[in-house]
């Protein structure tokens, strides 16, 4: 009987091909934005996702906290002197999840090669520094261990540096002046780095890396450095890193409220991200799904006009013995074809909104399955909803005034 | 000779607004298997009302009516749709085919909801249209043809699920009276071949084709006469 009504509805709506194709708009744009939308915010997070974790993902950074003074006088005793170099080695061997901790000593100071000279920020590092970061070398070499045992005054460049400096020579084996606090050291440059682009320490395409004994030792005389970088043996055992880490960090500050230092890992980045992503994704989905309602609410209108024009119709069915429930039926599948044949035109509309704008954008084109269902099985839901009250219209009408109506 | 039908001191009492209109105020008859009635009054008689009863379509006020041995009045919806479905084959003034449906389709109809398997119900179809002969219009909608060969889809219709009585209510009132003259020809063929027939009408020369003729007036019944 199901099949029957099924059939009946069908040659129906194909009698009836414009007014189905409009009553079926309304749905084919709802699904279709819904999966769009979702598609979209899946595929944006994973192209964020992506290039945090082409950053490090199992990377962690240790930094002193900023300490306010209160009432105007500066607070006696900041962490930052407490980050000494020895911490390196303690913080290695009391952390088992850490496979290196990277010293960065920051100096800013003005560059000057040749013909220009510009402010930048220069690294001061060990060779692990280039690991921890993926950040990959593009011509001749990073700063290494020899480099630092020896306090040779060599740098490496960061890509938009090395232009900004050389424009298009090769800057290898020139030489660049520092100037930092009025006093003068000359590099000779070893290499050039990859585009990297941003990350949590800033843009790393825009600083210069030499070795941490020529940072602390010959320009500053600090024995205390500005951060940390750990990284974590893998990405899955960077949340207890960072745990250990912390746990060090209490102890050895005696800083129970972590008050002087903070550690950030790239999980929390991600988790940052993909929440704000995650909450514009359903935001937008919530106003697809809105416009999927509406047009439900015109299936409703289109079917409840129907039974009306087809008054006659009921009453002749009925007369030659359709039951109430044959015309129900009827009804209920017509707006049930209705929404579910919108819904999978909606499904490839969604899908190739989708596909236009993950090239325009540049993102992957990610469709869940989870989405597919979920406004396919809403557009279903809306047929039925909306299509109950005319089929249960059409189903009650009394036989004899229904072949009367004019 | 057996009978189809009964009625007894049927009622038919309508509320428009707060008036009561009483359109059967107790009619009893009965009507044998085979036999060919028409149902003659002036509009008011109470006619419709009384074949609206007959054809299960509606629920008598008083009294009694019986069916192939069933009291219709104690069914429900869902019963009396079968019933129409099963005993009542509907021949209406307005056609009432399905206008987009073709006449294989239309005429299938009563079939889909007798639960007919798809085969038979097109076989059986067929032939129906070719006994009203229309065996060469199976694929044209009503839209396409005529209003005499639109009667005669319907009257293939009516006849398509064997059923006790045939309903005609002015089956020529929209037709012009060549064509209307072809089609009670058609009607007292089925007559002869031995169906029962009532035929609601309100002129005197349609009435004439039928062997028995009850008239009705305001109500009630008037005359039962059975022609010569």
């Amino acid at each position: 009987m199901i099949l029957q009504g099924l059939k009946i509805a069908l040659e129906s709506l194909w009698t009836n091909k414009m007014r189905t194709f409009l009553s079926m708009l309304g749905i084919v744009i709802g699904v279709g934005a819904v999966i769009a939308i979702v598609s979209v915010g899946t595929g944006s997070t994973q192209q964020v996702t992506s290039r945090i974790a082409d950053l490090g993902s199992n990377m962690i950074t240790i930094s002193p906290r900023i300490i306010r003074g209160q009432l105007g006088r500066v607070s006696g005793g900041g962490s930052q002197e407490k980050f000494t170099l020895e911490l390196t080695d303690y913080m290695e061997s009391f952390s088992p999840s850490v496979k290196t901790v990277v010293p960065v000593k920051q100096i800013n100071g003005k560059l000057i090669s040749d013909s220009i000279n510009m402010d930048a920020t220069v690294i001061g590092t060990r060779v692990d520094y280039a690991k921890a970061n993926n950040y990959e070398i593009d011509r001749g070499a990073f700063i290494s261990e020899d480099d630092d045992r020896e306090r040779r005054q060599v740098i490496t460049l960061g890509s938009q540096l090395a232009a900004d400096l050389f424009n298009n020579e090769n800057p290898i084996g020139k030489t660049i002046k520092i100037n930092y606090n009025g006093r003068i050291f000359s590099f000779t440059v070893i290499g050039v780095m990859k585009e990297k682009g941003g990350s949590m320490a800033g843009n790393l395409d825009e600083r210069a890396y030499i070795p941490l004994s020529v940072a602390m030792d010959r320009m500053t005389t600090h024995n205390y450095v500005d951060s940390f970088i750990a990284q974590a043996y893998s990405s899955e055992r960077a949340t207890s890193a960072v745990k250990e880490i912390e746990h060090f960090m209490i102890k050895y500050l005696e800083d129970e409220d972590m008050e002087q230092f903070r550690v950030v890992s790239q999980d929390e980045i991600l988790g940052t991200v993909s929440s704000v992503t995650n909450t514009m994704t359903l935001m937008l989905g919530g106003i697809a799904a809105i416009s999927l309602l509406v047009g439900g609410i015109g299936i409703m209108n289109i079917m409840l006009v129907s039974v009306t024009e087809r008054t006659r119709e009921i009453g002749t069915r009925k007369a030659l013995g359709a039951k109430n429930k044959n015309i129900l039926l009827q009804f209920l599948m017509e707006s049930l074809s209705l929404s579910s044949l919108g819904g999978i035109v909606g499904i490839g509309f969604g899908w190739v909104a989708a596909y236009f704008l993950s090239q325009y954008g540049n993102w992957p084109l990610v469709i869940s399955s989870i989405s597919i269902i979920i406004a396919f099985g809403f557009a279903l839901f809306i047929g039925i909803f909306f299509g109950l009250y005319p089929a249960m219209k059409a189903a009650q009408m009394n036989p004899v005034d229904a072949l009367r109506y004019e | 000779m057996k009978k189809v039908m009964q009625i007894e001191k049927m009622t038919k009492t309508y509320h428009l607004g707060k008036v009561k209109v009483e359109a059967l105020r107790g009619i009893s008859f009965e009507i044998n298997e085979g036999e060919f009635v028409s149902i003659m009054g002036p509009s008011g008689s109470g006619k419709s009302t009384l074949m609206h009863i007959i054809g299960c379509l509606d629920y008598a006020t008083g009294g009694k009516y019986f069916l192939a041995d069933q009291d219709v009045n104690n069914l429900n919806d869902n019963q009396l749709a079968l019933f129409r479905n099963k005993k009542i084959g509907f021949v209406f003034q307005q056609f009432n085919l399905l206008p987009r449906a073709t006449n294989l389709r239309n005429v299938e109809l009563p079939m889909v909801y007798a639960g007919i398997p798809a085969k038979e119900r097109k076989k059986k179809a067929i032939k129906a249209l070719q006994d009203v002969g229309l065996g060469d219009r199976v694929n044209h909608r009503p839209n396409e043809i005529s209003g005499g060969q639109k009667q005669r889809v319907a009257i293939a219709r009516a006849l398509v699920n064997h059923p006790s009585i045939i309903l005609a209510d002015e089956p020529t009132g929209n037709l012009d009276s060549k064509t209307g003259l072809d089609i009670m020809n058609i009607i007292k063929k089925l007559h002869e071949e031995g169906n029962t027939i009532i035929l609601v009408t309100h002129e005197a020369e349609i009435a004439r084709y039928a062997k028995r003729v009850i008239h009705l007036k305001d109500g009630l019944i008037d005359k039962d006469e059975v022609a010569v």
